[in-house]
Formats: C-alpha cells, sequence, structure tokens
C-alpha cells in the first residue's frame, strides 16, 4: 500500500502532470500523423527523455504510448489508414461509419472503449506486476535464462510473417548485442578498432533507424497515395442504446487485449484482431461488421489500449518486453540504469507505481482529448509527407548523435534504417531485430552467469523445474501452431474435402 | 530472388563474422569462468545458418507462404521504386554535407528530399530547410545541453 500512495504522491507534482498533459497531445499528434505510430514516436522521444529523472523520462515514454495506440483510430475512422497497425480493425467498420456522416459517432465509441480497455489494463498491471515479479523474486540466473529464452521464442508470432523470418531477425539482433566488450571476460568483439563501440551498439541509434528511418524509406514509395478525410461535425458519446450493444464487447476485449499484452512480444495489433474478431463471433449481427457495426469499433479500440497496461506487466516484472514500443521504453528503462525485474517491486517500488499511476492518468485523459480534440487532431492527418518526414529525418538524426554525441550513431541510425527497409521489403519484420537487441546482452549474461553456477553443465539446466517450464513454453510457442494444424486441422474431414 | 537470395546472402554473412570470431582474443583456461568470448556470438551465428538453411529447405520444396511473404513477394516483383532509390542517393549528399556541418547537412537533405517528393511551396521549403533545424539546433543546445560537432554554421553560434 505505501509503494501505491508513494508512487501517487510522485505522479501528483504539477510540473509533471502538465508534462504527462503535453506528452498526451504529442502521443495523440504522432499517432495521428500518417506512417508515425507508437513505437516510432517513443524511439524519436527516447533522446529528449535522457537528461531527465527516471520518473518524467518513463511516464512520458508510456504516455506516447497509450496516446499513440488511441490516436491510431483518429486516421482510421476519417481517412481509412490506420494511424498504427493496432487500429487497422478499426478501419473496417469506422470508415464505413463515417461515410454514413457518423464520423463523430464512430470516434465517440472509438474514445471510450479506449478510456475504458485502458483503465482496466492498467488496474490489471497494478496488481499482477507485482504478483508477477514477487514470483520471479527467487529466480536464479539459469531461471531467467529460460525465461528469456521463451521471451525470444515469442518473436516467431509477431505478425503475420514467417515465424522463421521473425526467428532470424531476433538472432540477428541478439548478434549486434555481442558487439562490444565481452561483460565477463572483457574481451572486445566486432569494434573494429573503434573506440565509441567498445560498450556496444546503442539501443537510440538503432531503435530510431529501424522505425523513423527505414518508415521514411517506405513512405518514399507512397507518395502517390492520396488521403481524403472524411468530414465530420462533433465527437459525440455513445448513446444509451449503443452501450447496450457493445458494453460486454468493450469487457470481453479489454481482458482479451490486458492478456494477449501480458504474453512477451506481442502487442496491440495482435490484441485488436483477435479482439475483432471475437467481437464479431459473439455479435447477434456479425453481417453488419465490415459495413459500419458499432459493435466493431468497440471491440477493436477497447482491445489495442487495452493491450498497452498488459504489455507493461512482463516489461516491468520480468524484463521481458511485452510489445514492440515495450521493447523501447525498456530500452529508455536501461539507459535510465533502471533495472526491470522482481527488484523493481522491492527496491524501485515508487518508480513502478509512479508509472502505473501516470498511465491511469493519460487513459482519463483520453475522454477530454478523445471528446473535445479529435477534430482538431483529425486536420493533422492531412500534413503532406513532403513536409513530415524531413523534418522526422532531422530530429532523427539529432536524437542518435544526442545521447553520446557521436558521429558514429548517425551512421548507424542510418545503416540501420537501409536495413531496416530491405527487411521490410524482403518480409522480414524489423520488431524482432529491436527486441533481439534488448534481450541479447542479458540472454548472454545470464548464459554466463548459469554456466558458471552450475559449473559448466548446462544440462543440468534441465533439472531445474521452472526451467523446464520455461523450456516447454519454448518449445510450444515454437512448433505449438505447426503441430496444432497437423494433427487437428488437417484431420478435420470436412476442411480436407475444402466443405 | 529473395526466397533463396536472402537466405544465401545470410549464410555467406554468417560466414564472415565466424571467421572473424575466431580472430577473438581467447582467456586462457585457468582464468576462464563460464564461456570464451567467441562462443555465444558463434552460437548465435549457427542458429541464424541453421534457420537460413530452412528456409532454403521451404523455398526448394515450395512450402506454403506466409502472408507478409506473399507480399514481399509481390513487392519485389515490381522492384524497389525508383523515387527510394532516389531518395537514398540524398543520403549520399547528407553523408557530404554533414562533416562540415551537421545542419548544413540536415538542411540540405530536407530541402532536397521535399524538392524530390513533389513539393515546391517556399514556405514548406522554409520550413523543413531552414526552421525545423534551427528549433532542433536550438531544443538540444539549450534545453537537453547537446554539444554539437564544430562547423561551418554551428561556429557562428558556438563562436
Amino acid at each position: 500500500m505505501e509503494p501505491l500512495i508513494a508512487g501517487l504522491v510522485a505522479i501528483a507534482d504539477p510540473e509533471l502532470l502538465v508534462l504527462i498533459f503535453a506528452a498526451t497531445l504529442a502521443g495523440v499528434i504522432i499517432g495521428a500523423l500518417p506512417g508515425l505510430n507508437a513505437t516510432t514516436g517513443a524511439a524519436l522521444l527516447l533522446p529528449f527523455t535522457i537528461t531527465m529523472d527516471p520518473i518524467p523520462a518513463i511516464a512520458i515514454l508510456t504516455t506516447i504510448y497509450c496516446a499513440a495506440t488511441f490516436a491510431g483510430a483518429i486516421t482510421a475512422i476519417l481517412i481509412n489508414t490506420p494511424g498504427t497497425s493496432a487500429s487497422a480493425t478499426t478501419c473496417l467498420d469506422g470508415y464505413p461509419l463515417a461515410q454514413r456522416g457518423e464520423a463523430g459517432r464512430a470516434l465517440g465509441m472509438a474514445t471510450v472503449s479506449s478510456t475504458f480497455g485502458g483503465i482496466v489494463s492498467v488496474l490489471c498491471l497494478m496488481a499482477a506486476a507485482p504478483l508477477m515479479a514477487g514470483a520471479a523474486y527467487n529466480f536464479a540466473p539459469p531461471e531467467y535464462f529460460a525465461l528469456t529464452i521463451f521471451g525470444l521464442s515469442m518473436l516467431a508470432t509477431i505478425g503475420d510473417g514467417s515465424p522463421v523470418k521473425n526467428l532470424i531477425a531476433g538472432a540477428l539482433g541478439v548478434l549486434v548485442a555481442t558487439v562490444g566488450k565481452d561483460l565477463l571476460t572483457t574481451v572486445e568483439r566486432f569494434t573494429y578498432g573503434m573506440s565509441e563501440l567498445t560498450e556496444g551498439v546503442g539501443f537510440v541509434p538503432v531503435m530510431i533507424g529501424l522505425f523513423g528511418i527505414s518508415e521514411l524509406l517506405v513512405q518514399a514509395e507512397r507518395l502517390t497515395v492520396e488521403r481524403r478525410r472524411v468530414m465530420m461535425k462533433a465527437v459525440r458519446l455513445p448513446s444509451r442504446d449503443d452501450y447496450r450493444k457493445v458494453w460486454k464487447t468493450i469487457l470481453r476485449s479489454s481482458g482479451i487485449g490486458t492478456f494477449i499484452g501480458i504474453l512477451p512480444a506481442e502487442g496491440a495489433t495482435v490484441a485488436s484482431m483477435i479482439g475483432y474478431n471475437e467481437a464479431r463471433r459473439w455479435s447477434k449481427t456479425p453481417e453488419e461488421f465490415g459495413k459500419g457495426a458499432i459493435e466493431g469499433i468497440a471491440g477493436s479500440e477497447a482491445a489495442n489500449n487495452s493491450a498497452t497496461g498488459g504489455a507493461m506487466v512482463p516489461t516491468l516484472a520480468l524484463g521481458i518486453p511485452g510489445s514492440p514500443t515495450a521493447a523501447v521504453i525498456l530500452a529508455g528503462l536501461m539507459i535510465h540504469g533502471l533495472q526491470p525485474g522482481p527488484t523493481m517491486f522491492t527496491e524501485q517500488a515508487d518508480f513502478a507505481f509512479a508509472i502505473f499511476w501516470a498511465m491511469l492518468f493519460v487513459n482519463l485523459l483520453f475522454i477530454f482529448v478523445g471528446l473535445f480534440g479529435a477534430k482538431i487532431f483529425a486536420r493533422i492527418t492531412l500534413v503532406p509527407v513532403q513536409v513530415l518526414w524531413p523534418i522526422v529525418f532531422t530530429f532523427s538524426i539529432v536524437g542518435a548523435y544526442a545521447l553520446d554525441q557521436s558521429f558514429l550513431d548517425i551512421w548507424i541510425a542510418i545503416g540501420a534504417g537501409f536495413l531496416g527497409y530491405f527487411m521490410r521489403r524482403f518480409g522480414y519484420s524489423v520488431v524482432p531485430l529491436a527486441i533481439g537487441l534488448i534481450l541479447g546482452g542479458i540472454l548472454e549474461k545470464r548464459l554466463g552467469q548459469s554456466l558458471i553456477m552450475l559449473d559448466d553443465q548446462w544440462w543440468l539446466m534441465l533439472t531445474r523445474p521452472l526451467c523446464l517450464l520455461f523450456f516447454a513454453l519454448t518449445f510450444l510457442a515454437l512448433f505449438g501452431p505447426a503441430l496444432w494444424r497437423r494433427f487437428f486441422i488437417q484431420r478435420d474431414p470436412l476442411k480436407s474435402t475444402g466443405e | 530472388m529473395s526466397k533463396l537470395g536472402v537466405p544465401i546472402a545470410l549464410i555467406l554473412f554468417c560466414g564472415l563474422a565466424y571467421w572473424q570470431t575466431t580472430q577473438f582474443d581467447r582467456v586462457p583456461p585457468i582464468l576462464l569462468r563460464g564461456m570464451q568470448p567467441a562462443d555465444f556470438p558463434q552460437l548465435v551465428l549457427f542458429l541464424i545458418v541453421g534457420l537460413s538453411g530452412l528456409l532454403i529447405y521451404r523455398a526448394v520444396r515450395g512450402a506454403d507462404d506466409a502472408p507478409s511473404e506473399r507480399q514481399a513477394a509481390a513487392e519485389e516483383s515490381t522492384g524497389v521504386p525508383s523515387s527510394v532509390w532516389k531518395t537514398m542517393g540524398l543520403f549520399l549528399v547528407f553523408a557530404l554535407l554533414a562533416p562540415i556541418d551537421l545542419f548544413l547537412g540536415l538542411g540540405a537533405f530536407a530541402l532536397c528530399l521535399t524538392l524530390l517528393w513533389g513539393e515546391r511551396r517556399p514556405w514548406a521549403l522554409l520550413l523543413v530547410a531552414v526552421v525545423a533545424p534551427a528549433l532542433v539546433f536550438f531544443l538540444f543546445d539549450q534545453v537537453f545541453e547537446v554539444r554539437f560537432p564544430r562547423g561551418l554554421l554551428t561556429n557562428v553560434w558556438y563562436g
């Protein structure tokens, strides 16, 4: 109880509240701008937070995360272009509603669902993170190693890409993390005599390159795409009939989103897809989905916003990012010298709870931002990419330089941007690479510590019940979907006959 | 091309990286605790080679593609658009000008990019090439106390 109150006191600082409000507006603008999303926004703003104290720094990053995820709905509904990938399913019903002249109603529903989903997930975060951290408190290096392996194995299921390609990208990230001085032996690796690389490749330039500069190149492909905004009068709260229709959907999607968010590496995009599909499956009028069903918006938006709180559970409690944006926040925690994991809830509990309160505050702000500001933010969606992206480039390069004030980081950011563009072009997601980079150092450290602890007899890990559990979960994450298809789907006579 | 080309390129890259790991210093066995410095990167390289081999096997066998692979194949068939190559070429402009002055490089890149992407309005050109870099410079210099490398333009401020 004491950390809960201490966290609230820490967040009640008027200066911090103003900062969070400003970050909320910035997050909404980022989410509404074409091509920018929560992950890119957090990566671009990471350099701004470096000189701040840890609480405002991480509060800003989590605020950007929540606000940009919420704002994706604005572009989804008004211009049929999801501001973030998590809002892709919101387009399906939001845009048809807007075309029918009900944009205000659609945005109102998106606001209410997002707020509710976000609050539910933060409350779950407040309850679950300390519990999870408590359970992990007695983990020894072998358990942490097995847990990190499990976290990395979940990369296989990111997005709709090939699991093998995702794992390759993740392994490349782990390989990049080996650049620099080996922690156990202090031998330099892959540094090529460059002193700047002794401490390893920085998270910030790589994140900025992978998410910011690669997106600039993607935008270069889409210069001819025309965006037309649907006009709207005002955003309005959903009617009583709407509430009656959607309350179950919002509750269900909030639960789904929180659960999906808690799974390592899965994020708001997967949550919104499942939330939307479940909304359709349980609906009395599934035929309306895709044509402007209000339940579709509620299902998608409640799920994607509740995934933000869920994703912070493994991030803070175990140090395993729950989503791509959580990976950037994890990088922010590490840059500030904070060690996510069980000790955070014993040694820095005030900090952890301050972040929870900040997230709760942000979700409450959505009501005001969504209802009164959506009309203004909707105009931002039409900022020409020809103006937006050169400015983003300037921020990206200066941001990459700022942390270590090294020119090498600028070239690393540009190199990561080119790599990210070609990876995306060849069907490789850049998210596993970013998460692999963050977890790679932890993985090697835990493996080294485990080998020392077990006298180089690595197989003794298999005699530890928790290690076995995590390895079993890893096996399921990697081979479960294939085994499921092989033993259940192919043997389904209806499927095999094509009926 | 990507179905076989990328995994083969990855295997070649891993071969080169593996050779580099053999050049790392080794810790004498008596002082060694845990792993040799090369062990972990080598383990990761073997994993990448194994996974790339799996991709090659799947490509040769003609296994079902994931949606993103089909999309990648479709995009690849059209080639990288010329606008992307030209944008990449502009990075060369930045690379040439940045050592003279970082903000000169940023302004020139932003101006060229805006023009390349078809924007001709003077206010927009002024915004991206002058106003935005200047604001970013003063924000980082004054608020975040970042010291930028001296150059043609930054010397005017730094004196």
